[in-house]
């Protein structure tokens, strides 16, 4: 059964789409581009020619001359790079394994079971998002030093077992749009919560369950706070500290931090664009639905 | 498991209910327990303290909360500024994101390029963006002011300008649609063809098919962006930080930038942690507005 | 529909690069763990600062240096970046757990010394050598470190601003380079003559813009406290003629061509990778020593991208120029101090509760020069920073160093002046200077009067200080 998209489209009205999008998506990746750009030039190329306007924002301006490309492993040098990507990748794994699963087994709980308290305690759920973290940091510190977690990964990779409520909620509307009937057939086949839950919800509800993946990788990638607060050993730092790395108060090696940025983010680029085929292009479904 | 499982069936089938949906939300049940109730409690705790993060919190009553509502100017202009941008940053990124995903959501070639295209700004460190705005704003040459000039229009300074700084920044924070663009087209790809094709045989037109299919099947995960969206905004904070650190004359003093100066560079956690819950009866108050009209136009099911 | 052979080359493709990304993944997860630790025997001492980048490195090494000098202790450093150093070192020591010695920048010391937070230094000292640090460190570094009379953190880079300018500009303009002003209204025509507007009456160049009231206002002979009082003196009539100075400068170039032309630039140093005054669209401009370092590197850069293009026969239109530039302290206006500005510094602290506090001490002996300036002078010159006493200052490496660097010496004249005025020493130091600088922006951007700005200033400083005093703090 094809999938048909809601405006089927003729010849024309395809090299305007094209257009557009060509026209719209321009201002997305300029910071890519400038990024790019700037990684191979060297520190005295960025700095602008005297009698030349400041920013012209010109091509001209975007090509280097000459191109450094040693810039890609000088930044590998500076900073321990091999060291940092094992793990961002460790904790990555871990808080996307853990965050995914949970949080789809807590929103199947909100989504389809009827249980007493269970609208107030949503609630509450939404609720915990709402206080800006900067108040909590230090009774939050203070627990986890408390329970022995200070100098270990634990503090940030138990707490993404336990649901996130960011995903909690979007898993949650997914299931939502889910129709009871198919859960219904099989709870008169006799199947369990937990069955139909794993063999009806979780296969219909793949694009989300990406979308969550891929949401909780980056900000476990990206996240440079964490690890920096618990931890004293540099060994264990993750690469989004590497990138700070560059950035200095008092004169930042732009064009080793931009090859560092670079390194840092087209591969999450590459993936995103292989693996958005799992979670948008969809799956072929079965019963009511395609 | 028991062969037969009705639903219904009283006393024992409602515990039994009640036992299983705890059981599936016992995680997060667990970490909130564990890990959020603490915390929570101690801020509370703390807003009605004088505390500075090294020393041990001293009582002070509600002089906290007296002291914001009475006497911290700069309390009251950092909620208008996020007022101000959560009132338009809201709507216009939901209506972005959603016209984003509908016309991303094509059969055409190519499209995974362009979607990853617009995703770029998302992936990308928070400092090559911030540097590459800084650059198109730019008031004597930055792609926005060469534009106008073509038109004859003097930009104005954008980013230094107290009138346009936070306009600048609501206009940055367009360029995070990306990630809500990638939940709606999630979500778009979840409604079923039949009912465009019903629409089709009905001789619905491309907009109509939109208005009455794709939109009511969309409202979830619209719905969705809209909660996430106000907790977001009202608590915006990290270009602000990165970018302006508040100025130009306070136009972009957002008001968890004020809190984050309060907690961590002025010392003041009480007072902190005071604003921090006012800012979430504030949140509260609005995304229960926003939960309570689910029934009236969120569509779940069928 | 696609054929059968594109698809099990797609599946082929898929598996190889599944594989290559396992493999990739066990590569890196075999990796050995660094070894921290080169001398495991020793007493750690861990050193917690917020350098990065090339700085770092730098700090790395004087870190081994100590470590090869002596075998007791090793010192371990650690680079957390600025934006969360604040909060780690805070939560380290509310938990308990903080590192022995920390090199900080912020203005800190007063509220951390009065909340317990920091070890006095000068216990660690001999009587002896306690009164040698009070001779003979420079005024700027003891004002950054001693407060109530305790010294709490020893200065190994104070911060101290002038002018740099442009010979060749100057000389496009007529002028003399070598005759540079010595009052402020000769240093203002000077930047008269060398403003450049385009044909439609926008600014190309600006020669001198005057700017940041806290480096000012002891230029006029104002300040913001008085030590003899331990009063704060926010609205006087100094500091007054200072910010009605910055305003007026700007206001007779044009107020508005002013903000446009300096909004475009001034958000370079901060997010571009440029400083406008390296580009020439500042004549003269004020700001801090760590340029000249900056400048030495970048000059050597330019140097060798030079050698490199010409080794290529690479298109010589590329070729760029080095900055020659120069530099003078701010000259004061009649009636004004001479050699006078704002200073702050990096300091090194041992927080309470540090468990190594001896090895702390040597560490901090080491790198400042306390103990023995001949070779903690190389330090200095490492990182291009002022020395804290005149012990290093005279030390052969650092003359060598100005030598070299000769628009370096400006600084170092400076560093000794007593009227470099620090922030004020008061608990709500952060909270001061921000309000300072809001006051600052509202006046020169023409919002406020000078008059109400510093009315406002005064009035926000009242009502915190009431405000403090409610919840029981006193100061």
């Amino acid at each position: 059964m094809t999938k048909r998209s809601p405006t089927g489209l003729g010849g024309y009205q395809k090299l305007g789409t094209h257009a557009v999008l060509i026209m719209l998506c321009l201002p997305f990746i300029m910071p890519l581009v400038w990024m790019v750009s700037t990684s191979l030039k060297s520190d005295s190329q960025i700095y602008v020619k005297e009698g030349e306007a400041a920013v012209a924002f010109s091509v001209k301006n975007l090509v280097p001359s000459p191109v450094k490309w040693d810039n890609y492993p000088a930044a590998l040098k500076t900073v321990p790079f091999a060291v940092y990507l094992r793990n961002t990748l460790f904790l990555c794994a871990l808080t996307v394994i853990g965050a995914v699963a949970s949080s789809a087994i807590v929103a199947y709980g909100f989504a389809r079971m009827r249980f007493a308290g269970r609208d107030a305690l949503f609630y509450v759920m939404l609720a915990t998002m709402a206080l800006p973290a900067a108040v909590t940091m230090v009774p939050t510190f203070a627990l986890f030093r408390w329970l022995g977690w200070y100098g270990t990964f634990l503090p940030m990779i138990v707490p993404s077992f336990c649901g996130s409520a960011f995903y909690i909620f979007l898993l949650r509307q997914f299931f939502g749009t889910i129709p009871e009937e198919l859960s219904e057939a099989a709870r008169i086949d006799g199947a369990s919560e937990w069955r139909i839950f794993v063999q009806v919800m979780l296969p219909l509800a793949k694009p989300a369950l990406a979308t969550c993946a891929l949401f909780q990788f980056l900000g476990t990638w990206n996240d440079f706070f964490g690890p920096l607060i618990y931890i004293n050993d540099p060994s264990k730092y993750t690469l989004a500290y590497g990138l700070q790395q560059f950035l200095s108060n008092y004169g930042s090696m732009w064009a080793q931090l931009m090859a560092g940025a670079c390194i840092f983010t087209i591969p999450i680029i590459v993936l995103f664009f292989f693996a958005q085929k799992t979670f948008i292009q969809g799956i072929a479904t079965t019963g009511t639905k395609g | 498991m028991a062969a037969s499982k009705r639903k219904g069936g009283g006393l024992r089938g409602a515990i039994r209910r009640n036992w299983l949906g705890y059981a599936f939300i016992s995680p997060w049940l667990i970490g909130f327990l564990a890990f959020t109730v603490g915390p929570f409690l101690a801020s509370v705790f703390l807003s009605f303290t004088r505390y500075d993060v090294i020393s041990t919190p001293v009582w002070v009553g509600a002089a906290n909360y007296k002291q914001l509502f009475a006497g911290d100017p700069i309390f009251w202009k950092s909620l208008a500024v996020t007022f101000k941008y959560a009132m338009v940053a809201i709507p216009v990124g939901i209506v972005t994101g959603v016209a984003l995903a509908l016309l991303l959501n094509m059969d055409i070639k190519g499209i995974s390029v362009y979607r990853t295209m617009f995703y770029v700004p998302s992936i990308v460190p928070v400092v090559a963006t911030s540097v590459v705005f800084i650059w198109i704003l730019n008031p004597n040459g930055g792609l926005v002011n060469s534009i106008l000039l073509r038109f004859g229009v003097m930009g104005p300074n954008w980013l230094q300008d107290k009138a346009w700084a936070l306009w600048s920044l609501i206009f940055m924070s367009l360029w995070g649609v990306g990630g809500s663009m990638i939940i709606y087209l999630a979500g778009l790809k979840d409604i079923p063809a039949q009912l465009y094709e019903a629409a089709m045989i009905d001789g619905a037109s491309a907009w109509q098919r939109v208005r009455h299919v794709t939109l009511p099947m969309l409202t979830p995960v619209i719905f969705f962006n809209l909660v996430m969206g106000t907790i977001g905004a009202f608590q915006y904070f990290t270009q602000a930080y990165v970018m302006t650190a508040g100025g130009p004359e306070d136009s972009t003093m957002f008001y968890s930038l004020y809190l984050f100066n309060r907690a961590w560079r002025y010392l003041d956690m009480g007072y902190a942690s005071a604003m921090a819950w006012i800012l979430f009866v504030v949140i509260m108050i609005f995304t229960g507005i926003i939960m309570k009209s689910q029934r009236k136009w969120v569509h779940y099911g069928n | 529909m696609e054929t059968d052979r594109l698809a099990t080359l797609k599946k082929i493709a898929s598996i190889v690069a599944g594989v290559l990304v396992i493999a990739g993944i066990v590569a890196i997860f075999a990796l050995p763990r660094p070894q921290q630790r080169h001398y495991p025997k020793r007493i750690q001492v861990r050193f917690w600062h917020m350098w990065t980048a090339e700085w770092a490195r730098k700090v790395s090494d004087i870190c081994d240096e100590f470590n090869k000098s002596q075998d007791k202790y090793e010192v371990i450093p650690l680079s957390v970046p600025s934006g969360a150093a604040d909060s780690k070192f805070l939560l380290a020591v509310a938990g308990g757990d903080p590192p022995d010695v920390m090199a900080q920048w912020n203005p800190v010391i007063p509220y951390w010394a009065d909340s317990k937070l920091l070890q006095p230094l000068d216990q660690m000292m001999t009587p002896k050598q306690w009164k040698e640090f009070q001779d003979t460190a420079y005024p700027a570094a003891k004002k950054i470190g001693i407060y109530k009379g305790r010294l709490y953190g020893v200065t190994t880079g104070t911060n101290v601003w002038a002018v740099f300018y442009l010979p060749k500009h100057v000389r496009a303009a007529g002028l003399d380079p070598n005759k540079f002003p010595g009052t402020l209204e000769g240093l203002m025509e000077w930047g008269k003559k060398l403003n450049k507007f385009d044909k439609n009456g926008n600014l190309v160049r600006i020669g001198f813009l005057p700017s940041w009231l806290m480096e000012f206002a002891p230029i006029f002979g104002g300040r913001f406290y008085d030590p003899k009082t331990g009063e704060l003196t926010l609205y006087t009539r100094e500091n007054l003629r200072a910010l009605e100075f910055l305003v007026d400068e700007r206001n007779k170039i044009g107020y508005a061509k002013v903000v446009r032309f300096e909004s475009g630039l001034r958000n370079a140093s901060s997010g571009q990778g440029d400083w406008p005054f390296m580009g020439g669209f500042y004549s003269m401009t004020i700001d801090g020593v760590w340029r000249v370092e900056e400048l030495r590197k970048y000059n050597a850069g330019v140097r060798r991208d030079n050698a490199e293009l010409r080794r290529n026969h690479g298109d010589p239109r590329n070729l760029k120029s080095e900055v020659e530039y120069g530099t003078a302290p701010v000259p004061p206006p009649t009636g004004g101090t001479k050699n006078a500005g704002y200073a702050d510094g990096n300091f090194l602290i041992i927080p309470r509760g540090a468990k190594h506090v001896e090895g702390a001490w040597e560490f901090i002996k080491f790198w400042s020069g306390i103990e023995n300036p001949r070779r903690a002078a190389e330090f200095y010159t490492w990182g291009g920073w002022l020395p804290l006493n005149t012990a290093v200052a005279n030390a052969p490496a650092y003359k060598e160093y100005i030598r070299k660097n000769p628009q370096f010496k400006t600084f170092l004249d400076l560093v000794s002046s007593k009227d470099l005025l620090t922030c004020p020493p008061v608990p709500y130091q952060a909270f001061l200077i921000d309000q300072i600088n809001r006051a600052d922006d509202f006046a020169t951007r023409g919002s406020l009067t000078p008059r109400q700005a510093l009315e406002t200033l005064e009035k926000d400083i009242v009502n915190e200080r009431a405000r403090r005093k409610e919840l029981g703090y006193n100061d």
